[in-house]
């Protein structure tokens, strides 16, 4: 009895790493949202590498609730830029994090 | 530069909890508006008294069970806020990402996807409907289009059945995720509009316990753990959200 005891509580103690790596990712996303100038952007790299070449330094891009913003480029871009490491560099910590449990 | 003759805007959130013969929302509520006060540091209306006298039963979780949900169309008139944030009492905040929302949207926005551990909630209302939101969390700034969007809701309440099959609604109780979703729907010349950018993520299960620890949350379910960023979390489970163990959780989250 004693024996099943223990595996139902090592079951209970389990945790699954892909539905906790999806979730984490789930919540990189939402952190990668930046808000400026009243508009909200999901930074990506698509976003990083237009950003970094466009030639203009003033212009209007559309945010997540489809309204032109007008950007400061290289403001922005340090922004996102910003926002990004230090985003990505969580996902890296949690993730490596996670990977190390099966149990809890 | 600011203009001094401008009016602050006031923020705010707003929650409803009207107790049913099985569940004390509000305790529930006060528990939940500790979290949003700690990590939002914006005040919180709660509102206990129901203006609708009729019941509703719960389908899917709980089923059978009372259900008090028809007064959220009333939440426009009810805020003191020009901005609010409108969220069920389950809603556990752990973080400030709902700010960001506040911040730009301009008229109002809802939750339009919802993730749980075992996966997408994402969905439609019926077999041949039109997607499914969830009034869990709604952002809302007080404008005309925000006053249409709850003034809808309410109309789509008081005339439900016209609505069930007009949308070919899978069941058949009211659910505000339904009819937020069909005013949503109506006022965007029958598209839907960009609700919040982010997975809602809820945990549907029955709950023994969460901990944080480290900026993350161990979720125990009863046959398995998840553990998760610290993030705000939607609980379906109300006999947790009253135990003490949920209690201390707030009390240590909040010291």
């Amino acid at each position: 009895m004693s024996e099943i005891n223990e595996l139902v509580e090592q079951i209970k103690q389990s945790t699954d790493y892909q539905k906790n790596k999806r979730i984490l990712r789930e919540k990189i996303t939402t952190d990668l949202h930046v808000p400026y100038n009243n508009g909200l952007f999901l930074v990506t790299i698509e976003l990083l590498s237009f950003l970094s070449t466009w030639p203009i330094d003033e212009l209007f891009l559309e945010d997540t609730y489809n309204n032109p913003i007008k950007i400061k480029r290289q403001e922005f871009l340090t922004l996102c830029q910003e926002h990004y490491q230090m985003v990505m560099n969580d996902w890296h910590i949690k993730h490596e994090e996670l990977k190390r449990k099966r149990k809890v | 530069m600011k203009n001094s003759n401008a009016k602050e805007k006031s923020r705010g959130a707003l929650l409803f909890a009207f107790n049913t013969d099985t569940v004390d929302y509000e305790l529930i509520a006060n528990r939940a508006s500790q979290l949003i006060e700690y990590h939002l540091d914006i005040p919180v209306t709660v509102i206990t008294k129901s203006q609708s006298t009729q019941d509703n039963i719960r389908v899917g979780y709980k089923a059978g069970s009372q259900w008090f949900n028809k007064d959220r169309y009333s939440a426009y008139e009810l805020s003191p806020y020009d901005e609010t944030l409108l969220l069920d009492s389950d809603y556990l905040v752990f973080d400030k990402k709902l700010l960001k929302v506040l911040d730009t949207v301009e008229d109002y926005a809802l939750t339009i996807h919802n993730q749980s551990p075992n996966g997408s909630q994402d969905g439609t209302m019926g077999l041949f409907s039109i997607e499914w939101v969830w009034a869990t969390a709604v952002a809302f700034k007080k404008t005309k289009k925000s006053k249409m969007l709850f003034d809808l809701v309410g109309r789509i309440q008081r005339n439900y059945d016209y609505y069930i099959k007009l949308y070919n609604l899978r069941e058949t109780n009211y659910r505000n995720d339904y009819a937020f979703a069909i005013a949503d729907n109506i006022i965007n010349g029958y598209t839907s509009s960009n609700g919040i950018p982010w997975s809602m993520i809820t945990i549907e299960n029955e709950i023994n316990d969460i901990e944080i620890s480290n900026d993350m949350l161990t979720v125990r379910e009863h046959e398995q753990a998840h553990v998760i960023p610290k993030q705000s979390i939607h609980v379906m489970d109300k006999d947790y959200l009253l135990s003490d163990r949920f209690g201390k959780l707030v009390e240590q989250v909040c010291q």
